[in-house]
């Protein structure tokens, strides 16, 4: 069976070349493991996520999903509809809708009906500890919350990745403990593939897989023994 | 949760700039639906008010400008009553006059012994009789100017007495001011000619002996334009004028409300960048992104529509009540300016918000979400 996601050489300028936010990168996501990429600000951790999900192309070198090369934005946006899940630093929920729709926006297209759209939302928030809270924007949720009506809204459709770029970014020690407890949790209970981006180490110790990436290069991959979350010690206190 | 829900949520978040440009859209259809309505109302005030004493035809001078300019010898309708199938030919003087040097009246002067005095209904007192300054004013206008039987009316300079306050049903002659005709002709200095000739045909109408009474008409009327009376007006210039001005402001007023709408729309795609980003991460393709855009449009010019409707009866109702407009315009709406006016405004709103769609779904995601 292919791999999920492959990069081969991939690189990526900007400004006409004379900014290089990724460069010569190769990296192979497998089915179902956690992969941490971690690096310190500006070294090319978002930027390479963004290529692997096809939030951005490539100036040279390929993708692959599920061992077909991904070429245009149109195929990149069928696959990230069914088969990927995006949590966000700053939770990136649509302020003008309340949290049960910020889940069901993103299944439409997916899930014919509108009544199926909000059972399913409702349903996901509620497994989440949201079941009283559906009904609240997201300036009235905690952070905590938000990032749970985010993470609910990434695995809707049931993807085969989840992908969080510095999830506990935005989030106290306690809210960013319970976040990772939440992926994890997802990712073993479903065998979804998780990577996270984050300059957290504490962040990154729950993942087999660290991706060190500095100055838009991978300089070193190290495998090692998950560590659960419920052991992460002084996470998100980095916080801004 | 709909396809509609994000839409009308977005631009109820931004409640003002909404309001706005909904306004906007209004004030653009009811300019459409006065401008267009009014123009028309001109047209069908006259040709309904011509046809109102029972009049079945209308010579008139050919390629006349407005419906005042023409002229055509007076002697010219004892021809056309001899004409088979014609039961009387009335030689009628038609002007636009001050009364008592205020508002706008129309005044018609109408021979003695015309079969049109017969087909007045009067609410009060008499017809004018013959050699005698003596007038007959529409219901309206005599509410309007406060004129009862017997009070004194000044119409080109000359003081009439109010004889009788006439009931009509048409705009035109409830404000009209109904003259002998040879005291008009001398005031306005037009003897022996009229503006045009009214014909009613003999009763019953019988449509093969109308027709040839027609062209009998027009034969012998070889000079002048013979029509029935709801097809004279469309042969004078000026009411294509006005139609033609009223069809140039509509559509200035309209390309304004669509600019206006884009203008919104741009606005709120470029604040809202990072959003659009966001659907576009969730697997949200271009065409639906694209939708969401032109729905939002639309929900503008259609409301917009809607309330522009009702503000352009609304408007063309005090203008037509105005004065000035007295008898001249009518406030007229038909199905057809309702249909017109909505087409336009479910044109001008996915117009108007083409331009911001397209810009929002040609933005890579990621450049997007780094605009947060």
């Amino acid at each position: 069976m292919a791999a999920l996601i492959e990069l081969d050489h991939v690189r990526r300028e900007f400004d006409r070349g004379n900014i290089v936010g990724v460069d010569d990168v190769s990296l192979t996501i497998e089915r179902g493991e956690k992969v941490a990429i971690i690096g310190p600000s500006g070294s090319g951790k978002s930027t390479l996520l963004n290529l692997m999900c096809g939030l951005d192309l490539p100036t040279s070198g390929e993708v692959r999903f599920d061992g077909r090369r991904v070429r245009s934005a149109r195929e990149w946006t069928a696959i990230r509809a069914r088969r990927m899940g995006f949590v966000f630093q700053n939770f990136c929920l649509l302020p003008t809708l309340d949290a049960a729709e910020n889940v069901e926006v993103a299944m439409f297209g997916i899930v014919p009906t509108a009544r199926q759209r909000r059972e399913r939302a409702l349903d996901l928030l509620a497994r989440f500890g949201l079941a009283g809270r559906s009904h609240l924007e997201p300036p009235l949720l905690s952070g905590g919350e938000r990032q749970r009506v985010a993470i609910a809204r990434a695995i809707a459709n049931n993807p085969e990745v989840v992908v969080a770029d510095e999830p506990t970014g935005n989030l106290d020690r306690k809210a960013a403990q319970s976040t990772m407890e939440l992926l994890v949790g997802l990712q073993q209970s479903s065998g979804t593939a998780l990577v996270i981006v984050t300059h957290d180490p504490s962040v990154a110790a729950v993942c087999e897989r660290q991706v060190e990436i500095v100055d838009g290069r991978i300089v070193h991959v190290e495998h090692r023994t998950a560590r659960p979350p419920a052991m992460m010690a002084g996470v998100g206190e980095t916080a801004a | 949760m709909n396809g509609l829900t994000l839409p009308i949520r977005n631009l109820l978040s931004q409640p003002v700039r909404t309001s706005l440009t909904t306004l906007g859209v209004a004030v653009a259809v009811a300019g459409f639906i006065s401008l267009t309505g009014l123009t028309q109302g001109v047209e069908h005030s006259f040709s309904a008010g011509l046809g109102e004493p029972g009049v079945d035809i209308i010579v008139s001078a050919r390629d006349s400008f407005n419906l005042f300019s023409g002229s055509i010898p007076q002697g010219v309708a004892a021809q056309l009553a001899k004409v088979e199938g014609v039961a009387a030919a009335s030689p009628v003087l038609v002007n636009v006059t001050s009364a008592d040097d205020n508002a706008s009246i129309v005044v018609a002067g109408w021979p003695d012994g015309s079969p049109l005095w017969q087909g007045v209904t009067l609410l009060g007192g008499r017809i004018p009789q013959p050699g005698k300054w003596e007038v007959v004013l529409g219901n309206v206008i005599a509410d309007g100017l406060g004129k009862k039987v017997g009070d004194t009316i000044s119409l080109v300079d000359q003081p009439y007495t109010v004889v009788g306050i006439g009931s009509f049903t048409t705009a035109l002659n409830q404000n009209i001011a109904l003259v002998p005709l040879p005291g008009l002709q001398e005031l306005l200095g037009r003897e022996d000619t009229v503006t045009l000739i009214e014909v009613q045909l003999a009763r019953p109408l019988d449509p093969a002996r109308d027709a040839a009474a027609k062209a009998e008409l027009t034969r012998v009327a070889a000079r002048y334009q013979v029509s029935d009376t709801d097809q004279f007006t469309s042969n004078i210039r000026f009411f294509r004028l006005i139609q033609a001005i009223g069809s140039t402001v509509s559509l200035v007023v309209l390309v304004m409300a669509t600019i206006a709408i884009a203008n919104t729309l741009l606005m709120s795609v470029n604040e809202r960048t990072f959003e659009i980003g966001i659907l576009s991460a969730l697997g949200w393709p271009p065409p639906r992104i694209l939708r969401l855009i032109l729905a939002e449009g639309t929900v503008i010019s259609v409301v917009g529509g809607v309330i522009g409707i009702g503000l352009g009866v609304l408007t063309m109702d005090l203008v037509s009540r105005a004065e000035v407009a007295a008898g001249l315009m009518e406030s007229y709406i038909t199905p057809g300016i309702v249909v017109e006016a909505l087409i336009a405004v479910f044109v001008a709103g996915p117009v108007g918000a083409l331009y911001p769609a397209w810009r929002a779904i040609r933005l890579v995601p990621a450049e997007a979400l780094r605009r947060n």
